[in-house]
């Protein structure tokens, strides 16, 4: 079980506030895409968040742009898990092809404010908010693959070098 | 064979797409490997993507099933005395010199910033004939939900994505969901393709189509050219779904017909055969279902900031008090306080400061002859700035040939080269904060088309009317003095 503090949203968290269009190529390290993280949804973000913190949100992040940033941003600002009561379906992807777990867990949004602390076992696979238990989904094995080798482009070398053929 | 197809049970487009495609069918725990046609590429979402590449001592598999645009940081700017194209800014210099780079390693074809066939990558894939019913088309942007429209499989990927699909031609995908949108009714007078999707997206909300690719069906969506129907497909993204497609049909071929990259002679012919095979087979089902009638649908605008949040140009801004799902009045009150508009308002008459007309939404020849239509012998109000931005270089020679250009220029309008422009506002064309546009594109959200910025989406009409007024317009009081 460890503890995180969470940073919390609403509904339809556009990619463009996650991380503007205008920096995708303006900026390229990972300090500075860390810096610009949630520039346009919450001021305060990039300059409060830690490594471990964990995002709450409510139906359809990342809806808009396919921009990888929009996740790796909050990856490099030290983000690792983001919860959500759905995804876009490109969001989605880019996390679990970056290595960044998205889950989908209802409910828990409104019990939690930005700056509370929740609780996560991945290996029981629960999360604790406010004293409530939540179960989290179970990822299929293609998606653990992916999450283990640190996104699709590591699994992808990892599987040409062992030659294997798919 | 042909006997084989029709014992099966009846399909619809995309499964017949999908089955074509599929290198390793998904089972239980294992998504499918789907093998794609066509990848196109821009400058800003692959630079990684090619990095990785060359990280890695990866090629690319199929260069030739591979092409390379710019367009979202080029500038739009009317060329100089040299008739080059001057770009302002450095660091976007330097990502169209990494695209010039990373094409000629990897031997992909590019159409290069000042080059003929330079634009939009969603208008330069149909405009080339390179986008064809039946293929599978990826590009890393959402908007590449376009190329349905020829009943192709068309969706947006991540960079990691791009990567994957650079080094092997493939992508591993779970099989999504299949809706039906269905459009019966004819269209009135002033409203178009770009109405009906708004329309669509204001029904469905803008996470409706998540998990689902969309067909459009119905006598409105049949009666479209085929620059209309991607105009509807474009959109898609932006009611969440993952592609949407539109079924083939003699619409889809005359306009493919004799385009550089569409088949030739005996392979037109067997072509064409295929393609007819493709469009959704009496009987199948889909996993849900939207119906919309076109004769009830009115010119449609936005007015929040999301492309869910629009209503018909007649209504009134709903009020957030009104809303019983809290985290919706909490949007809603979020929307209208960026905004700055108040609730139970018309927006009709609203003062803009900027029209747009351009983006992969809106700036095909069409777009820009209905716009040039009805601006003719009339002037862009004093104090707002129209820009027209053709949506490729091909786009933008035929509109002069047809002169719309001097019908713009001679109404105050700007007259600029081909790319995204101010549907992104990556590359220097931008709203300042505060100020209101009306653009033709696709995005509304916060800070889009420049910080501070609020953008009403519309049809290329509504933009027009809105430009000659200088307020918001209902297109069709236009069209009864023009007519």
């Amino acid at each position: 079980m460890t503890r995180h503090r969470v940073w919390v949203y609403g509904d339809d968290v556009n990619t463009d506030v996650i991380f503007p269009g205008k920096y995708t190529y303006t900026l390229k390290t990972p300090a500075e895409l860390a810096a610009h993280a949630l520039e346009d949804l919450d001021p305060a973000f990039a300059a409060g968040v830690r490594p471990g913190d964990i995002i709450v949100a409510g139906r359809n992040w990342g809806c808009g742009s396919s921009r990888e940033q929009a996740v790796t941003a909050l990856k490099h600002a030290g983000v690792n898990i983001l919860i959500a009561e759905s995804f876009s379906g490109l969001y989605f992807r880019n996390c679990i092809n970056q290595g960044v777990l998205p889950l989908v867990i209802a409910g828990l949004r409104n019990l939690v404010q930005t700056g509370d602390e929740i609780e996560v076992d991945l290996e029981a696979g629960i999360v604790v908010a406010a004293g409530q238990q939540f179960a989290v989904p179970t990822l299929s094995p293609s998606v653990r693959a992916i999450l283990d080798a640190g996104g699709l482009v590591p699994m992808l070398q990892a599987r040409f070098a062992a030659g294997a053929s798919s | 064979m042909a006997s084989e197809v029709k014992a099966q049970r009846p399909r619809t487009l995309f499964e017949k797409v999908w089955a074509n495609h599929e290198v390793r069918p998904q089972t239980k725990d294992l998504p499918a490997v789907l093998y794609i046609d066509l990848h196109l590429v821009h400058e800003v979402t692959s630079p990684q993507a090619f990095s990785e590449l060359r990280a890695r001592g990866l090629k690319v598999r199929r260069p030739t099933q591979t092409l390379a645009t710019m367009d979202h940081s080029t500038p739009t700017t009317p060329r100089n005395d040299q008739g080059i194209i001057p770009v302002l800014d450095m660091q976007a210099a330097a990502q169209l010199d990494v695209m010039r780079k990373n094409a000629a390693d990897f031997g992909i074809p590019l159409f290069d910033l000042g080059t003929a066939n330079q634009g939009i990558v969603h208008v330069i894939g149909p405009e080339q004939g390179l986008t064809q019913p039946g293929m599978t088309i990826v590009c890393g942007d959402s908007h590449t939900s376009t190329h349905g429209a020829f009943g192709a499989l068309a969706f947006g990927i991540g960079t990691s994505e791009v990567a994957h699909v650079l080094a092997t031609q493939c992508l591993i995908q779970n099989k999504p969901k299949t809706m039906a949108i269905r459009v019966d009714g004819r269209l009135g007078p002033g409203v178009t393709a770009k109405d009906i999707i708004l329309a669509i997206i204001a029904k469905i909300g803008v996470g409706g189509g998540t998990g689902y690719v969309v067909e459009y069906m119905g006598e409105a969506i049949r009666s479209l050219s085929m620059e209309g129907r991607m105009t509807i497909c474009n959109m898609s993204i932006e009611g969440g779904a993952r592609a949407g497609m539109v079924a083939p049909d003699d619409t889809t071929f005359e306009y493919i017909a004799g385009r550089p990259a569409a088949p030739k002679g005996e392979a037109w012919d067997r072509a064409v055969a295929q393609w007819r095979e493709l469009p959704t087979d009496e009987g199948a089902t889909f996993d849900a279902e939207v119906t919309l009638d076109a004769n009830e649908l009115e010119p449609m605008i936005t007015y929040g900031t999301n492309p869910g949040m629009g209503m018909p140009i007649t209504g009134y801004i709903p009020d957030p008090d009104q809303e019983r799902d809290p985290s919706k009045k909490l949007a809603l009150d979020k929307a209208l306080r960026y905004m700055d508009l108040r609730p139970n308002e018309p927006l009709l008459g609203k003062k803009i400061d900027v029209v747009f007309v351009g983006s992969c939404t809106n700036s095909r020849i069409s777009d820009l002859r209905e716009a040039a239509r009805m601006i003719q012998g009339r002037k862009v109000a004093e104090g707002v700035r129209m820009m027209v931005v053709p949506g490729s270089q091909q786009v933008k020679r035929q509109a002069e040939a047809e002169g719309l250009h001097e019908i713009f220029k001679a109404a105050g309008a700007e007259w600029r080269e081909a790319g995204c422009s101010m549907c992104i506002a990556m590359n220097g064309d931008q709203l300042q904060p505060g100020q209101y546009a009306v653009s033709t594109s696709n995005r509304n959200f916060e800070g889009r088309q420049g910080k501070g910025g609020r953008t009403f989406l519309a049809s290329p009409l509504t933009a027009v009317a809105t430009a000659i007024n200088g307020v918001i317009t209902d297109p069709r009081e236009m069209m009864e003095m023009a007519y």
